[in-house]
């Protein structure tokens, strides 16, 4: 028995196709993984099939939700019992002020209709058994992703609905919590029937069942996931696969131990504010190194970042720097490009305000920014107006241009799609091999790091 | 620069000209004077050598509402330059300097503000009635907190952002943040709160003539104006419309230039 099938379901904004048309079926115990780049249309099928397209944005074709035809209007009444949306960032779908109990018990007693005892009930049990029994007092602010996104699915599931949409369910989740919440929408949609949208392949893998490519709107393959993965047909699906870490080809590891010292810290203990986060580090860095860190969020990574070049002082421990240098030759790149430069003036101004600081030979920019991949035109524009990849290779080329000796790269390629988070990893590394430049790569995705570092240092 | 003006900042700002330049032309084009008085012809309706009639001495009203709108608002325009200086300076101070130096400006501008502002001016205008230069000290002394207390907020916001943590590694000076970092988000608060303080500091002065405090007779100014017509409103409707429009044109083109800018 089919609890969906979606025929023929296109989207258009006037008269610009945005979704060409889609078709599929799926029954219970069925799940069905829609792959594309962020921009690609997959969040707007999403909404065309729950029903709660943005103004403006028109469907053709149909929706058929437990064998019947419905307009969008009606599917809205399917909504919490029939059919229900896991929304992007669940930690601002959930309700700030409200335990994580107290949330999901209402779910159960207005959504379900279950009396006010038997909810808390179950709301108790279903905490349990997601692991979250200690967590069932705290507020959203006080979980962390990954619990609040467990809690989030717990209450897309509370009404019982046997159809479950999870609209990138794992974004800004690390790794072991992306794994959890994987494995928690599979298991929950043993009855029904599940279809997750994401970019990322490693969540298409784990899922499992069939699969869906998108780009820009247009399906470009469609069968079993694993199949598709393994042999994937279109150039673009097997792109998408490269970029993944984990498929990416193994680097010869460079470490060369014969460099001179760059750094050394001794039982070093770093915070933010009064907080130590971390204690005890000590390290030893050297030139043209290229160090990997991993640890969950929240570990003191960049604290750590910032305590090596100087921004944050030490709570106890020693930091010697062994080559003196300029100040400025001590870099960081950051996890957001947009946060980390002014939006006020073109990036050829910002670039200018560099050379000029520094007095940089100006010859040299050239060159720089055809090895970085960034075209000219591109430095009329603001910060704005770019893409992340393309600001975050901006902020590399102001970035090389000062010789850095040490850079810290703050989980430089999260907010990045994969295709291009490759590119700009791989560039990070190769130009500060080249030039003798000691990188600290952080990242939450241990392949990322595995596939990129001569060591891991692990928080 | 970006040009989607929204209308109604444009009407601000068409209005706001408008009143400049008549206040600043207006004398050029009749032979009148501001101070002449000519008692056969007191309360006059507009005619053709009075064109906006005279007043209870027989003074020309075209010159005397010129003269006292320039006066408003060369007041506003030096009040709002100084204390936007003051407060944007001491602001980015505050936010970005020694935390006894933020703690030393917060209490001195919550001692200030404790105060309400016009009986700080009162007092101040008390102690030398009639000086102009007086009253401007002491509008700006009130007005610059806001422009203080925003910078405050906005710079302490950047100053601790990853654009300028970046800057700042790249070796930039203090000059450098305040230019590319801290003016591109005060800027746009700015232009809305010299407006409204604009506003304000005219209101203040019209206030203060208003109960003989501010300016002093002769000299025309706009709340002055508005007392001394008050006992012909029956004879001469017109003589306390004149000020009364001048001062609501004004405030509103004000309001208007610092009107929330649609989206």
């Amino acid at each position: 028995m089919s609890l969906i099938t979606v025929r023929n379901l296109s989207i258009y904004a006037g008269d610009t196709c945005l979704l060409r048309p889609i078709n599929f079926t799926l029954g219970k115990g069925e799940r069905l993984t829609i792959l594309g780049q962020t921009g690609s249309g997959k969040s707007l099928l999403a909404q065309a099939i729950m029903g709660n397209l943005p103004k403006g944005l028109r469907t053709e074709g149909e929706v058929l939700v437990f064998h019947e035809t419905s307009s969008p209007a009606n599917r809205r009444k399917l909504w919490g019992r029939q059919m229900s949306l896991l929304p992007q960032e669940p930690w601002n779908a959930l309700d700030p002020l409200m335990a994580a109990k107290a949330q999901l018990a209402e779910t159960f007693r207005w959504v379900k209709g279950d009396s006010q005892a038997s909810s808390r009930e179950k709301a108790d049990y279903t905490l349990e058994l997601q692991g979250l029994g200690d967590s069932r007092h705290k507020r959203v602010d006080q979980l962390s992703g990954g619990m609040a996104q467990r809690v989030a699915i717990a209450c897309a599931m509370a009404g019982g609905a046997p159809l479950l949409l999870a609209d990138e369910p794992t974004k800004g989740l690390d790794v072991n919590r992306r794994d959890q919440v994987v494995n928690q929408l599979v298991s929950q949609a043993e009855a029904g029937a599940l279809i997750t949208i994401t970019h990322d392949v490693a969540v298409a893998r784990q899922t499992g069942g069939r699969l869906m490519v998108i780009k820009s709107g247009e399906l470009i393959e469609e069968g079993n996931a694993e199949q598709i993965l393994l042999n994937p047909e279109a150039s673009f699906t097997k792109a998408l696969i490269a970029a993944d870490p984990q498929s990416w080809p193994a680097q010869e590891n460079k470490a060369r131990p014969d460099t001179p010292l760059l750094l050394e810290t001794h039982s070093l203990t770093i915070g933010r504010g009064k907080t130590p986060l971390a204690q005890g580090l000590s390290l030893s860095i050297r030139k043209g190194e290229v160090i990997g860190v991993v640890g969950d969020s929240g570990c003191g990574k960049s604290t750590l970042g910032d305590t090596l070049l100087g921004v944050q002082p030490a709570f106890a421990g020693t930091l010697t720097r062994h080559l003196k240098t300029l100040p400025h030759r001590w870099q960081k790149l950051y996890q957001d490009p947009t946060a980390a430069v002014s939006h006020a003036v073109t990036l050829d101004t910002l670039l200018n305000d560099t050379l000029r600081r520094h007095r940089i030979d100006k010859a040299r920019v050239k060159p720089l920014m055809e090895r970085l991949g960034l075209a000219s035109s591109l430095m009329a524009r603001r910060a704005d107006s770019v893409s992340g990849g393309e600001l975050q290779r901006f902020c590399l080329l102001r970035t090389l241009l000062l010789d850095p000796v040490f850079l810290f790269a703050d989980e430089p390629t999260s907010r990045l799609d994969p295709i291009t988070a490759q590119s700009v990893s791989q560039l990070l590394v190769d130009v500060a091999r080249e030039t003798d430049c000691a990188v600290m790569l952080v990242s939450h995705d241990p392949h990322l790091i595995e596939k990129r570092c001569d060591r891991v240092i692990r928080m | 620069m970006k040009t989607n003006i929204s209308v109604s900042r444009l009407a601000g700002i068409v209005l706001l000209v408008l009143l400049c330049l008549y206040a600043y032309t207006a004398p050029l084009f009749t032979e009148q004077d501001a101070t002449t008085q000519n008692l056969s012809q007191i309360l006059a309706s507009p005619d053709g050598s009075h064109w906006f009639g005279t007043d209870h001495f027989g003074r020309d009203m075209w010159v005397r509402l010129a003269d006292a709108l320039r006066l408003s608002l060369s007041l506003a325009a030096l009040c709002v330059l100084t204390s936007a200086g003051i407060g944007v300076c001491l602001g980015v101070i505050a936010a970005t300097g020694p935390s006894w130096i933020d703690r030393l400006l917060d209490g001195i501008t919550t001692m200030i503000m404790a105060l309400p502002g016009l009986v700080l001016v009162l007092i101040f205008a008390a102690i030398v009635p009639g000086s102009f230069w007086m009253l401007y000290v002491a509008i700006s002394l009130v007005q610059w907190i806001e422009y203080f207390r925003v910078t405050r907020a906005v710079v302490h916001r950047v100053a601790r952002s990853p654009e300028v943590q970046s800057s700042r590694l790249m070796g930039f000076g203090a000059l450098y943040l305040f230019r590319r970092h801290y003016w591109p988000a005060i800027a746009p608060q700015l232009v809305t709160l010299a407006s409204f303080g604009a506003a304000g500091a005219i209101l203040m002065m019209a206030s203060l003539g208003f109960v003989y405090v501010g300016i002093q007779p002769p000299l025309a100014e706009l709340g002055l104006m508005i007392v001394e017509h008050f006992p012909y409103y029956e004879d001469a409707p017109w003589l306390l419309a004149q000020p009364l429009i001048a001062l609501a044109l004004v405030v509103l083109s004000c309001q208007l230039l610092g009107g929330r800018k649609e989206v």
